[in-house]
């Protein structure tokens, strides 16, 4: 633990370091707040963008982690923090745009109440098929599914969480109704999965490829536009004769409303930096992650992403009158 | 046989380079040290020092992560032993008979054996996995929601067996604690249950707080109580390791925790908690003289410890083989992982020989390296207990604040573990036990969710838990051990008159 | 937990007495904690009037908590009864300064350690710093044991501890000392370096009131061993 004695070494002499002239932002440690448990996909996301970003502002930029009710605890506290650019957020699909449509009495408005700094990631979903569900591919999927919807299950990592969404989106599609089986977490589900006790579950990159890449279950679909690096034999929704199907979560940076512009630039200037850096990108890259190009990595464009998301997944939510949990 | 030790050599070669066991021993070092700190159970402990292993290479990392969990999970139990608080849901069990022992004047026997015991169960974990682990993920994968139920069903009764006082009231704390577990938002409908409309209840009680009010600080308001009558014979410190005696009445438990512990840690969804619960019950039924137990038995330190330990490291096993997460700590880990660029699944074996082995490897030497560390600290914890207790608890009361503020960032959390220290102090007045109601807690969370599971994809079929075979076993098994409780014959044997 | 510790307590204490005063009372524990078990049923019964119960194919929210909640007034009602009809324990005796300086610590910690809002007030986030000490200070009090200046000299030496630990060394997210304290010091000084000599000015600051009350101390006969490996 060398860097720990320096630490105590730099404490008994006083040295100062990271000395900043007083009135330029940012004169001390920023903390970006996850509103998710460490460890998960928008937690590991946060980490290697805190990591770049710090570097780029001069001050760390410190990851809390404020969980519960879904997110929106530690999005509210966001939303009412101090709007200095020392307190900002990493909000996601389920906490930016899901929440309208989960929570009746969500304390926040996603669109009014942030200033969008920038999307950083975006996790693909999959559709994946327990190996022994009697279907090669997709459309086989669909024609099975439309055919034996009664008795068919599906995990999910919790109401209203990402992975049931996407296979709400994919009923509403379809017109089908199989049965729901909610899990905590993506984990359980996909053990469930594993194990035989549910049929098919949605997921994102992250958590299913190891599943896919080792065969222990049947990846069918990805629900977005190109093919993945990661699973290249998985065909898009579009192959598959089904391009409405496109459901991708995404990870993004937010300041509370008020912020001052030049904060707001300077933050969305560290983020695009990360992005450029070879190591985070293929931090990022390696977790099946999409990167936005240059046109996604203004705020303007995660104004625009988050009013099209809740304009798509709201009337899904309220259609399959689901209410919030995770 | 010769793969699996050409793969340990390869793992060792990996573990001993200098710069891994110095990483070891420093994982285990810090998380043993933080971990005593009342509150911060593992999980917390590894969230705060993920950052610290930015720098270093993923197989490093990595061990020096698994150092931390171990030596966190080791901590907790230190200071259920010394303090009577349990970090979390596995040290409650230490925490019964330990804590007695501590009072006895024998911290250092139970520490001794806790770590003793904690090493062997380690040894025989981490030939497990490296010889069976590949076979043993089809036991993750056999246990369903139905077989899951039934698990947590088999373990509310092992609780009822773990109580002292009436069977009646036992069963009234355990039927509480489940109560206590549904409050929050429903898993399935969204909808919240009994939070008054509080924010910070939608996502239901956290166990940190419920243990560390229940036990921690109504534990403080008890001995307050007693304070003018503390025993005048000051009680020696007495030695400060076990003796061939004590040896001798618990290599026998550590044995059994081991085994118990080991097979519930493979299951998904934190099946390792049940082990240490499993290993007390099975230790009070097997003893000549239940009555000692929850008095300072020194098996039931030695069982549940061992069977705890075993479990911490058999869950790695359905995250090295299959990529998923069992419980907490382990989608912590995962998130380490990922974070150094290893996507957890069935290829990091293939494709990533050096790092998997060399894990494996490190787990047996963090384990070591936990007995070297712990025995000599065994000294240190004991002369703790010497501080005046006037000293003493605002201490503890302020790193329990501490504690429990980093878990979540929340002060509604800190003023909860007040207002379950209050609800705890009057179920010690009202003559409760508070620990079948953490059991129930514990359990009955995934009791609910895994029968409502069970029953939705049975489609409201009761039959559903004796169709599988599993799943009726443990039935069966639940049943019979009910039955011996509940006999008249055992009853006589409990260790305290029945007031009904 | 330990019923042979079931002395009655001198002291500052007050609460329900020990006897059971009405001819008809025989067990007062078993009265009063079943009567609270019955109460704890009926709040659940109340908070869950308005969930589904659902039906076994799809149970509601309501179902599971609402059958455990009848069981939990059973077990209530089977402590309440025999109370009446057999002899039991009486009710031991409550103390009223351990728990109010107790929680009345915890509550200050909480409150000071960020800026906790309730109702129109806000309290001020003054971190670590000031938590940490109340919580000590205002805690320890719970004893009448307790002396002001040990607390201080205690809370003076483990919060800089607890600060260096968490707020440095860890880099825990854990409110250290209100933004304030940073126009004290140097303009140049980072937040670490702010931490570090306030930590150390604590220490010194523990250090001192040590000296000083220890020359007056030695002749005091000092009982600091008697808590019986109790802990």
């Amino acid at each position: 633990m060398k860097r720990t004695l320096f630490t105590l070494a730099a404490a008994l002499g006083f040295v100062a370091t990271a000395a900043q002239a007083q009135g330029t932002y940012p004169t001390r440690p920023i903390t970006l707040v996850v509103p998710f448990t460490a460890g998960g996909t928008t937690d590991v996301v946060a980490r290697f963008m805190a990591d770049h970003m710090g570097r780029t502002l001069g001050q760390q930029l410190v990851v809390e982690n404020v969980t519960g009710a879904g997110g929106t605890v530690g999005v509210t506290r966001v939303a009412k923090a101090e709007p200095d650019g020392y307190t900002i957020l990493m909000g996601n699909l389920g906490t930016q745009a899901a929440s309208v449509g989960l929570y009746p009495k969500l304390a926040y408005d996603p669109r009014t109440d942030f200033e969008p700094i920038m999307n950083s990631a975006s996790t693909p979903m999959l559709v994946v098929a327990k190996k022994d569900l009697p279907v090669k591919d997709f459309k086989e999927f669909i024609a099975y599914l439309k055919a034996n919807a009664a008795k068919m299950n599906y995990g999910s990592g919790g109401v209203g969480s990402t992975s049931h969404l996407t296979c709400l989106f994919l009923e509403s599609l379809l017109g089908v109704k199989p049965q729901h089986v909610p899990f905590r977490g993506s984990g359980p589900a996909l053990n469930a999965l594993l194990g035989g006790q549910v049929d098919y579950v949605c997921d994102q990159t992250v958590a299913i490829v190891p599943t896919v890449q080792g065969k222990q279950a049947n990846g069918l679909v990805v629900a977005v536009q190109n093919r993945l690096p990661v699973v290249p034999d998985v065909p898009t929704s579009a192959e598959q004769g089904l391009p409405q199907f496109q459901a991708t979560g995404w990870n993004a940076l937010f300041a509370p409303k008020g912020t001052p512009k030049d904060i707001v630039t300077k933050l969305n200037a560290a983020a695009k930096a990360a992005l450029k850096d070879e190591t985070t990108r293929k931090r990022l890259l390696d977790l099946g992650a999409e990167l936005p190009d240059e046109a996604g990595q203004t705020p303007e464009a995660l104004a625009q992403l988050v009013s099209s998301e809740i304009d798509k997944w709201v009337p899904i939510i309220k259609g399959a009158g689901v209410t919030g949990q995770q | 046989m010769g793969d699996l030790i050409s793969n340990l050599s390869l793992g060792f070669g990996v573990a001993l380079s200098l710069q891994n066991l110095g990483l070891a021993f420093l994982g285990c070092l810090v998380g043993t040290l933080i971990g005593v700190l009342p509150g911060v159970g593992p999980i917390a402990t590894i969230a705060m020092l993920l950052p610290i292993t930015f720098g270093l290479d993923p197989t490093g990392a990595l061990i020096m992560l698994a150092g931390i969990y171990y030596g966190a999970q080791y901590g907790g139990s230190t200071t259920a032993i010394l303090v009577n608080i349990p970090g979390e849901a596995t040290s409650v069990v230490t925490a019964l008979d330990g804590h007695q022992m501590a009072r006895q004047g024998r911290a250092g026997v139970a520490l001794g054996i806790a770590a003793i015991g904690s090493f062997f169960a380690g040894t025989v974990a981490t030939l497990v996995i490296a010889a069976l682990g590949a076979p043993l993920t089809g036991l993750a994968l056999v246990f369903g929601p139905a077989e899951y139920f039934s698990l947590m069903l088999m373990g509310l009764v092992f609780a009822v067996v773990l109580a002292r006082g009436s069977i009646l009231r036992a069963v009234a704390m355990i039927l509480v604690g489940v109560l206590l577990s549904t409050v929050g938002t429903d898993l399935e409908t969204g909808e919240e249950r009994m939070t008054f409309g509080l924010p910070f209840l939608a996502d239901g009680i956290d166990f940190a707080v419920l243990a560390m009010g229940i036990f921690g600080v109504a534990e403080i308001m008890r001995n307050l109580d007693h304070t003018e009558h503390r025993d005048v014979v000051h009680k020696a410190i007495g030695r400060l390791l076990p003796n061939k005696d004590d040896f001798k009445q618990s290599y026998k438990p550590v044995l059994r925790g081991t085994l118990i512990g080991a097979t519930l840690g493979i299951l998904p969804g934190n099946g390792a908690v049940l082990g240490p619960f499993a290993a007390y019950t099975v230790e009070k039924k097997l003893a000549k003289d239940p009555s000692r137990f929850g008095r300072g038995a020194i098996e039931g330190v030695a069982g549940p410890e061992s069977a705890n330990n075993a479990g911490a490291q058999t869950s790695f096993i359905p995250l090295l083989t299959l990529g998923i997460p069992p419980n907490a700590v382990m989608a912590l880990m995962v998130g380490a992982m990922t974070i150094h660029g290893i996507i957890p699944g069935p290829q990091v074996m293939t494709k990533n020989p050096s790092l998997f082995w060399g894990m494996i490897a490190s787990m047996w030497i963090g384990n070591l390296l936990l007995l070297i560390i712990n025995l000599p600290l065994v000294g240190l914890w004991v002369r703790l207990l010497k501080v005046p207790y006037r000293l003493m608890f605002p201490a503890i009361l302020m790193f329990c604040c501490i504690g429990i503020y980093s878990i979540n960032s929340l002060p509604t959390d800190v003023m909860f573990i007040g207002f379950f220290g209050i609800v705890g102090y009057a179920l010690i007045k009202f003559g409760f036990e508070p620990a079948p109601m953490l059991l129930g807690f514990v359990l009955g969370k995934l009791m609910e969710e895994n029968l409502r599971r069970a029953l939705l994809i049975s489609r409201g079929d009761m039959m559903t838990f004796l169709d599988h075979p599993i799943s009726a076993g443990l039935l069966a098994v639940a049943l019979v051990i009910l039955g011996l409780a509940l006999l008249p014959t055992i009853r006589k044997g409990r260790d305290e008159v029945f007031v009904e | 937990m330990d019923p042979t510790v079931n002395t009655p307590t001198a002291g500052l204490q007050r609460g329900h007495s020990a006897r059971s005063s009405f001819g008809l009372v025989r067990g007062p524990q078993n009265l009063v904690a079943g009567a609270t078990l019955v109460l704890l049923a009926a709040l659940a019964l109340w908070l869950t009037r308005d969930l589904e119960q659902g039906t076994l194919g799809a149970m509601g929210p309501a179902l599971l908590p609402r059958w455990l909640a009848y069981a939990v007034g059973l077990c209530g009602l089977a402590l309440v009864i025999p109370a009446f009809r057999k002899d039991g324990d009486a009710l031991e005796r409550w103390s009223l300064r351990g728990p109010v300086f107790v929680i009345g610590g915890i509550l200050a910690f909480a409150i000071t350690i960020r800026p906790f809002v309730f109702g129109g007030l806000t309290t001020p986030g003054l971190g670590l710093l000031f938590a940490g000490p109340l919580a000590i200070i205002i805690g320890g009090f719970a004893t009448p044991e307790a002396r002001l200046r040990d607390l201080v000299i205690l809370a003076l030496s483990l919060t800089p501890f607890c600060m260096v630990l968490f707020g440095d060394l860890l880099n825990l997210p854990i409110p250290v000392f209100p933004q304030a304290l940073t126009g004290l010091f140097p303009a140049d000084w980072s937040q670490k370096a702010v931490l570090r000599a306030t930590a150390i000015i604590m220490a010194a600051a523990a250090l001192i009131v040590f000296l000083s009350s220890r020359r007056r101390r030695r002749t005091v006969q000092v009982d600091v061993t008697d808590h019986s490996g109790r802990i």
